[in-house]
């Protein structure tokens, strides 16, 4: 089991899920009810996850894609071991969470730091905090290369430049496990660039697991080989993304063609003309045009049709196939 | 992992002082570390001020006044500048150890607590190599050991300036014992309710993750305790009893309760006689009765008063650990 790096099983998080429990107890109050809110600063509101079952090998890059409020951040949370899950399990490198505590980094939407610490202090604290795995040289160069000034105050940082800050302390940890919230979210395009360079090269280097949330799908294009799709709190995609790139097909046909006995995920007419997204049973009717979907042209057509089935395609079961 | 141990050990030497998360406390709250140190330092000094040069000086004015001879002299009613800066110090570093308890809670459930868990910095400890458990623990330890060292210090200085003048607050001075600024700053309570501020605090940050709601009513909770408490403290031991036959009783002390006492021994309300001959004979009175508290209560009543702080402190820091390990599940 230590080849999977998250496990997930029937795993649920529904906020005001405790306060349910609590007043089965009988001792609810209004201020313990409040209380269950889960601590975050993030301007939306805390998504719930409703059954979830998936498996991430170790070593892979997934991207973790959903639109706003889709469950992203509460996943992340709960593999963090911040967030105890309402139902199911979820674990992670083979233990629980609070076990793994100190082989996981996560990197929060927010990128928290103490505002008025400077880099280095903030560099101390990984190292401090971490004692048995903290690795200064790597934090340091992370930082370096982006020509922070050590004694610079968090405070007076720019957003791009908090979230190096953050990484550094992410990857100076040397983890086994990197959660990343939307990590790239407030950097120019150079510095996203770069960051993605170091951040790739580094899990290459080490064989380091990478779960990286985003909803912009471009993204993630090009540097993820695994996909984990949400959508309102469920998993609609989930998998190796080649295998799910493989297992659908973008075709092009005659408005009065019908789609069966193929799984339709989103079709659309315009004219004559049909164009639809299909997980092909069986070959496809001649005379279609058939190409495999990109990455975003997938995800897309998946958001614009939440009725869509899931599909989950785990690559332990094909490899012991 | 070993070579990376090594590699780490290598590139970062360990330097002097503390470590881990102890050093992680000190230097995120060294403005509030700095504060309270100047705030001990300063009423230090102002305590061995009015140990040393200022109870000489209350001294020698007074009798440069003429007063303390045995001799009766009005003037010795009045007192003068030096008596008053005695009394004024006295009086504010007192305030200023009733105050710390206050100063406490809105400081730990503002920023202590309230604020990590705000901005999310409690997460990014959670996220190191640090269980929630043991972040709330040294949280909680590092202030409270220097709460405690202080405040321990603040008390025994005070205490020292108290006893070595008490002729000085017979004589001219309007302090009594059981005064709730003298009470507290002369025992254990004062540090026992600087605890509970602290533990309050805490267990308000948690509850209301948000540093200014829970600096308010982390507040207004440890004002509330802290009155109620102060309420119950002439019943925290059995008073003892006095009585007189032709006036009311000289009591030195705490009072309870007082008032007339009939001829079967009964306890009545004194009736209001003033100026009326034979008014108390009229209404069977024979005598005046008063429940106090002598000085010698003074520890019974601290002891008594320290105990049911620390006991709420303890209970408020077990709400705080529970509460946390059922919101991140951290010690399944």
């Amino acid at each position: 089991m230590t080849d999977i790096a998250i496990g997930a099983a029937g795993l649920s998080k529904a906020f005001g899920a405790w306060k349910r429990t609590m007043r089965a107890r009988g001792h609810v109050d209004m201020r313990l009810r409040r209380g269950a809110r889960p601590a975050t600063t993030a301007p939306q509101r805390t998504t719930g996850l409703s059954q979830l079952d998936f498996r991430l090998p170790v070593g892979r890059i997934c991207a973790l894609v959903g639109p706003n409020g889709a469950g992203k951040s509460t996943l992340l949370a709960l593999a963090a071991g911040l967030l105890r899950p309402s139902e199911g399990t979820v674990s992670v490198l083979g233990t629980t969470p609070a076990a793994a505590r100190e082989r996981l980094a996560y990197v929060a939407q927010d990128k928290p730091l103490h505002p008025h610490l400077t880099v280095a202090a903030t560099l101390r604290l990984g190292r401090e905090l971490n004692p048995r795995r903290w690795d200064h040289a790597v934090a340091e160069r992370i930082v370096a290369e982006g020509e922070l000034d050590p004694d610079a105050k968090i405070r007076t940082l720019s957003g791009g430049q908090r979230t190096r800050v953050a990484l550094a302390l992410a990857l100076g940890k040397r983890p086994e496990l990197l959660l990343l919230d939307e990590p790239m979210a407030d950097l120019d395009p150079l510095a996203r660039h770069q960051l993605t360079g170091t951040l790739m090269a580094d899990a290459a280097e080490h064989g380091t697991t990478v779960v990286m949330s985003s909803h912009v799908v471009a993204e993630l294009e090009g540097s993820c080989d695994h996909l984990l799709l949400l959508g309102a709190g469920r998993i609609r995609l989930a998998g190796p993304l080649e295998d799910l790139l493989a297992a659908h097909r973008l075709v092009t046909g005659r408005a009065k063609d019908s789609l069966a006995p193929h799984t339709v995920v989103e079709s659309r007419t315009t004219g004559r003309q049909l164009t639809a997204l299909i997980r092909p049973e069986g070959p496809t009717t001649p005379g279609w045009q058939a190409t495999e979907p990109t990455l975003e042209e997938l995800v897309l057509a998946h958001l614009r049709a939440p009725d869509a089935p899931a599909l989950t395609l785990d690559d332990a079961q094909e490899a012991a196939v | 992992m070993t070579a990376v141990t090594v590699r780490a050990t290598a590139t970062a030497p360990h330097s002097r002082g503390p470590r881990g998360l102890v050093w992680v406390m000190l230097r995120v709250h060294r403005s509030a570390l700095l504060f309270w140190l100047m705030l001990v330092g300063l009423t230090a000094g102002a305590l061995l001020w009015v140990y040393g040069p200022g109870a000489d000086a209350a001294w020698a004015e007074y009798r440069d006044m003429g007063c303390g001879s045995g001799r009766p002299n009005l003037g010795c009613d009045f007192t003068g500048p030096a008596m008053g800066r005695y009394d004024d110090v006295l009086g504010v570093s007192g305030a200023v150890m009733y105050w710390v308890p206050l100063l406490t809670a809105a400081w730990a459930g503002g920023a202590l607590i309230g604020r990590d868990m705000e901005n999310g910095t409690a997460r990014l400890a959670w996220v190191q190599s640090v269980s929630p458990a043991r972040w709330l623990a040294a949280k909680l330890a590092v202030p409270a050991a220097l709460l405690t060292a202080g405040m321990l210090t603040l008390t025994l200085l005070h205490r020292l300036a108290w006893t070595s003048d008490g002729k000085l607050h017979l004589t001219i001075g309007w302090r009594v014992w059981h005064d709730d600024t003298i009470f507290l700053a002369n025992g254990s309570a004062a540090t026992a309710y600087a605890l509970l501020g602290l533990a309050v605090g805490a267990l308000t940050g948690l509850l209301l993750p948000r540093a200014l709601p829970a600096l308010a009513v982390a507040s207004l909770a440890l004002v509330t305790l802290q009155n109620r408490i102060g309420e119950l403290r002439p019943h925290l031991w059995p008073p003892d009893l006095v009585t007189a036959t032709d006036d009311y009783p000289e009591t030195a002390g705490l009072i309870v309760e007082g008032g007339a006492l009939t001829r079967n021994g009964a306890h009545v309300p004194i009736p209001d006689c003033m100026g009326m001959p034979g008014c108390l004979t009229e209404r069977d009175i024979t005598g005046f009765y008063a429940y106090y508290h002598p000085a010698a209560h003074f520890w019974r009543l601290q002891l008594m008063e320290t105990g049911i702080a620390l006991a709420l402190t303890a209970a408020a820091v077990l709400a705080a650990s529970r509460l946390l390990k059922h919101r991140t599940g951290a010690a399944i």
